[in-house]
């Protein structure tokens, strides 16, 4: 009686945190082989064919991953600088509840505001003409759906950024690199070497985890490139799902290959990251 | 001498971070903003007005947000309390806890398109329970992964130390694991009442444009142009999670690092 319930929570836990995932792939994958699908007939290769023939898949990665990448660099090395440069200040009342407030604004909120600002007739472009910069919303140049991303970087930076300050605030003191970078101080280190080789390293370390964790969630993001995105390329999640969702149902099961090569990928970064190792296991 | 531009830096990020909030609100006071003027037609509480009404939806997108927030929120805590406790003590804990990443970290609006075949076929397509459950699907793995750090050997040996007190079961966790995690469980039930409450792409594939929570508002009124009642809607999804941050600060970060 006693040990029913580690086998209820365990059956409970397949159920809700397992079995719903597994089905999901299965799906995926056998509507991609065509084993199931309203159009299908029968198993074979020609989704996957066509989907790694045409490159629109991959394209989509490359484009999705660069995005992520620079989002990340720029606000994982934006927030270093801001938490070892304000870290004091930011501890303040007021000044601590402020650093909180952008992680209070959603994706979809952030993508609409990004967009009023940078569109042709938005924000900036009403200052511009204002100025007389521009003389009609034509000439104001492209800063969302444009070809380099500039609104989706821009918008990923303004959601990571915040989060990481906050992160590398709580590494400081639960760390207690404060007490470190005095004793590295008082043992002949410099300022800059404080930095280098205490502050930094030890930031670095304990979050890595979590950064390569927020670079899966932007190369899989939605809401934000749906806005500001361009046509094509897209991002991995906007293409999966214009595939899925696309009248031509002869096409769908493409949609899904893409799905199951991003499932792959994203799953293959978890057991990486997370199976425990021999040595230097990550946790 | 080098630090005077501090000062002045850090109030240009603090207007920085009031400028979102600032303008959304601005922005639904409006109407007829067209370019390139600089100010707007009309400027007043009428875009506001229509929340009462029926016109806009929003107080009734506002209500089911709520609700199925709520719903999940609860549930999650509650089953993710729970089941972690068998997980994170089971001896092939490390095996699952890589399994409970996998739904964590999959893109949602993805996972819900794979997902959706079941949903139809179990009818929790299209209504409030199917986005309830979906979300609390994505929502779950994050209590689980969240609890992990509750479930250490101090805890196991308060739990052993209670049961040969003479301590029950049921004593064990109202008398000491409760209260305990209190402050975790309340941390818990915020962040996936923020979950639920910012998710988009899930909800839009599972509740196919009927069930119409705040996110799927803004996109709708974004789609339409009426950028006014985006930023009325926008107003709505934000204002709430401020409210939850300012109590829940304190605890988030310390339980990530």
């Amino acid at each position: 009686m006693k040990n029913r319930i580690p086998h209820i929570g365990l059956v409970l836990f397949v159920l809700i945190g397992i079995l719903p995932f597994a089905l999901a792939f299965i799906y995926a994958l056998l509507y991609s082989f065509g084993v199931v699908g309203v159009v299908n007939t029968g198993f074979t290769f020609k989704f996957w064919l066509a989907v790694l023939q045409s490159g629109e898949f991959f394209k989509s990665l490359i484009y999705s991953a660069l995005i992520a990448f620079v989002s990340m660099a720029a606000s994982v090395g934006g927030a270093l600088w801001i938490t070892i440069q304000f870290r004091q200040n930011l501890e303040k009342k007021f000044l601590s509840f402020i650093a909180y407030l952008p992680l209070a604004i959603p994706g979809v909120v952030t993508g609409f505001f990004i967009f009023q600002l940078l569109s042709k007739s938005g924000f900036f472009a009403r200052i511009s003409y204002a100025f007389g910069w521009i003389r009609e919303a034509t000439d104001f140049p492209d800063l969302v759906n444009d070809t380099f991303a500039l609104g989706i970087n821009l918008a990923f930076i303004t959601m990571v950024l915040p989060f990481f300050v906050l992160l590398f605030l709580n590494v400081f003191k639960n760390e207690r690199l404060d007490e470190l970078s005095i004793l590295a101080q008082s043992l002949g280190a410099n300022p800059r070497q404080v930095v280098q080789r205490i502050q930094l390293p030890i930031l670095l370390k304990k979050a890595r985890i979590l950064i390569v964790l927020y670079f899966i969630f932007l190369l899989g993001s939605y809401e934000v490139p749906l806005i500001l995105g361009q046509e094509s390329p897209q991002m991995l999640s906007v293409l999966i799902i214009r595939e899925i969702k696309q009248y031509d149902l002869d096409k769908i099961s493409e949609g899904y290959v893409a799905a199951v090569l991003y499932t792959i990928i994203v799953s293959a970064t978890v057991l990486f990251l997370f199976l425990p190792k021999r040595k230097n296991a990550l946790i | 001498m080098k630090r005077y531009w501090k000062p002045f830096f850090l109030s240009f990020l603090v207007l920085l971070v009031l400028f979102p909030f600032t303008y959304m609100v601005l922005l639904s006071l409006m109407s007829g903003w067209q370019f390139p003027d600089f100010l707007p037609s009309y400027f007043g509480f009428k875009n506001w007005a229509t929340i009462m009404t029926s016109e806009g939806g929003l107080l009734q997108s506002f209500v089911i947000s709520v609700i199925i927030s709520l719903s999940v929120a609860i549930v999650t805590t509650i089953s993710g309390f729970f089941i972690s406790r068998v997980v994170y003590y089971h001896p092939k804990s490390k095996v699952l806890n890589v399994l409970a990443y996998f739904p964590y970290i999959l893109a949602p609006v993805v996972f819900a398109a794979c997902l959706s075949f079941f949903f139809i076929k179990l009818g929790l397509f299209g209504n409030v329970t199917g986005v309830v459950v979906a979300q609390f699907l994505i929502a779950f793995p994050y209590a689980l992964i969240f609890f992990s750090s509750f479930w250490n050997q101090k805890m196991k040996s308060y739990a052993d130390l209670t049961a040969t007190l003479g301590g029950s079961r049921l004593q064990t966790y109202t008398k000491v694991l409760l209260p305990m995690a209190k402050s975790m469980l309340l941390v818990c039930f915020f962040q996936t009442f923020l979950i639920s409450w910012f998710e988009y792409g899930l909800t839009s594939i599972i509740g196919i444009g009927k069930v119409q929570t705040l996110t799927i508002k803004v996109f709708l009124f974004i789609k339409e142009a009426n950028y006014y009642y985006g930023a009325l809607s926008c107003c709505l999804l934000i204002f709430p999670p401020v409210v939850l941050l300012y109590f829940n600060k304190r605890y988030v970060f310390k339980k990530m690092v």
